[in-house]
């Protein structure tokens, strides 16, 4: 019966390099991701919101640099009314309105299963004002590796004017939730924004220890046949590869401005992707919309990172891009 | 509720290269596609649906799987049938796959239909493509023999889909079709009045048109008999953790909804139709 019910997953499973291998014993390649006090085995993760413990059944979690959960919020919140989604021809729009439990409920229902994949778990924490940060992360009890603020996301109520696109209002996010916790800190910033430098050096001197850039760019879909909204909440955020090159210049513009390290995320199909990203600074990446098609996208370029190194006979990602 | 608590716990979904057998064009408009993954095929129950990821065309790629009912489990040879209509990039895509070609599929995925304990016999009503997504509900009554009728309606009478899987499976099928003026709503439950009434089906199982969903409702509230539909959406990820598929049901705001790739697509006809 195993014989059977053998499929193309399995071999996928088969097929990761052993434990020895990773992050860098003996190969003389080095792929580690340094945020602040962690060390992640590679620099691949998840987008927020593109993950959930459900693909721990699918793909080698295992075999990611950390996980990053969908964003908690302070109360309880059932999302947007359906459709949630609207499909381009190089991208999707979504407008899920981040589901919530609260971090109680987080803690309860769902941190356990992050916790049993074997990665560090990266929180995402997200809120409508700047003082409900801070907040979240106290309840979070220590739950958690590291925190990824949600300052950006555009398809909620405050549609276009994130808090993190205020320089003023984003230090004061950061600085309130360094003064809560320990753990690094990364702060996904909007892809609106009017000075990219400017936000990116607030969260860096409030004490951020990464920036993820960045998040989905907000838009309006119009269903063609009705010439109405393609999305029950009008508004949504397009991801997916037609927002590359967008955000290739948001993470060039924040790589040049800060120290701290930046995680690219936007648009990453494959590891050809990353190494764009790589080439304008960023030292690691997320991989959202991809994994929707492909759940193993995300290890796919993990493992293709790594193989690139090996076969360029180069210690480091970055090298492969000089 | 949307659905009773589930008895028996889902197979856990898996992915799989599947090699495509046989590609069917019915009528000049439906495709139907024999894929092979023993996997998927001998873990599916009724009602569940795969997410085919669609390969890239000439440079051009498709973002998002398309979410497709399983229409038949062929256990023997591990193959699964699925059937389609182009209606966008996506499926004229998957309408050029050739025999010899292989499809990323992931599944089984969803809460499909469930035929209570102690049924004697189930009706299935579908319209369009709406059809495949109930032949497999017909496959499990066949093996646990009860008799299984259904009322099939599409576009045009000269399609008759689903008439072979009908003559397989020894259901007593009514075709009806829109060409034809024969699949009005009136007609339809005159029809299943005058055969049903007097020994009603123990459960009815419906999936392709609202408007028919809302019919067996009727029928269901006349004949003190359970409705299970089956309903689409928009999906990403087909498993959940995108949240893209919120069901068309009334929520609270503080809680979320059901998903229809989680939580259905099947769900209570007297909740969603």
């Amino acid at each position: 019966l195993a014989d059977t019910l053998a499929d193309s997953r399995d071999r996928f499973f088969a097929a990761a390099p052993p434990p020895s291998l990773y992050p860098s014993a003996g190969s003389g390649v080095d792929v580690t991701f340094i945020v602040g006090t962690l060390t992640l085995a590679n620099p691949v993760m998840p987008a927020s919101g593109c993950f959930g413990p459900e693909l721990g059944r699918l793909i080698p979690v295992r075999e990611l640099g950390a996980t990053v959960t969908k964003t908690v919020f302070a109360g309880a919140r059932g999302g947007n009314p359906a459709h949630r989604l609207s499909e381009l021809a190089a991208g999707m729009v979504n407008s899920v309105g981040i589901p919530s439990r609260g971090p109680a409920g987080y803690l309860r229902a769902l941190h356990p299963a992050y916790q049993a994949l074997g990665v560090p778990t990266i929180i995402s924490v997200g809120g409508h004002r700047p003082q409900e940060y801070a907040p979240v992360v106290a309840e979070l009890l220590g739950a958690g590796d590291a925190y990824e603020l949600n300052v950006s996301c555009p398809n909620l109520e405050r549609g276009g004017t994130d808090i993190g696109a205020d320089p003023h209002d984003l230090r004061d996010v950061v600085a309130a939730v360094r003064a809560e916790t320990d753990k690094p800190i990364i702060v996904k910033l909007p892809s609106m924004i009017s000075s990219m430098p400017d936000c990116a050096r607030a969260a860096e001197d409030a004490g951020a220890d990464a920036l993820c850039v960045a998040n989905s760019l907000p838009s309006l879909p119009i269903d063609p046949l009705t010439r109405r909204p393609a999305l029950g909440n009008r508004i949504g955020g397009l991801s997916g590869p037609a927002i590359r090159p967008v955000v290739l210049r948001l993470v060039w513009l924040a790589s040049t401005a800060v120290t701290i390290p930046v995680i690219a995320c936007g648009g990453i199909e494959a590891a050809d992707d990353a190494l764009e990203y790589f080439s304008v600074g960023a030292r690691a990446i997320q991989v959202g919309t991809a994994s929707f098609a492909r759940p193993f996208a995300a290890v796919d370029i993990a493992r293709e990172l790594r193989a690139r190194c090996e076969a360029a006979g180069v210690r480091e990602i970055a090298e492969l891009t000089r | 509720m949307l659905r009773p608590p589930e008895l028996t716990p889902r197979a856990e979904p898996t992915w799989d290269d599947a090699l495509v057998v046989e590609h069917e064009v019915i009528d000049g408009y439906y495709h139907r596609l024999v894929l092979h993954s023993p996997s998927i095929t001998g873990r599916a129950t009724a009602g569940q649906f795969v997410m085919i990821t669609v390969p890239s065309d000439g440079g051009a790629t498709v973002l998002l799987p398309r979410p497709m009912a399983i229409h038949r489990r062929r256990v023997d040879t591990g193959n699964l049938e699925v059937i389609f209509s182009v209606l966008g990039r996506g499926t004229a895509a998957l309408a050029r796959i050739a025999p010899g070609d292989s499809l990323l599929l992931t599944g089984p995925l969803g809460r499909g239909f469930e035929l209570p304990a102690g049924a004697a016999s189930v009706l299935l009503i579908a319209h369009g493509s709406g059809i495949c997504a109930v032949m497999t509900v017909a496959e499990d009554a066949r093996a646990a023999g009860m008799t299984t009728s259904a009322m099939l309606s599409t576009a045009f009478r000269s399609t008759a889909l689903g008439e072979p899987d009908c003559r397989e499976l020894g259901i007593d099928a009514v075709f009806v079709a829109e060409d034809d003026g024969s699949n009005t709503i009136g007609l339809i439950t005159a029809d299943l009045r005058q055969r049903f009434d007097t020994s009603p089906p123990s459960v009815i199982m419906v999936c392709g048109s609202g408007a028919l969903a809302r019919a067996a409702v009727a029928l269901g509230q006349r004949w003190r008999t359970p409705v299970q539909v089956s309903v689409e959406a928009h999906m990403a990820c087909g498993l959940g953790y995108c949240h893209g598929c919120a069901a068309p049901v009334a929520t609270r705001a503080d809680e979320e909804g059901p998903l229809v790739c989680r939580d259905g697509p099947v769900f209570d006809g007297y909740v969603v139709a």
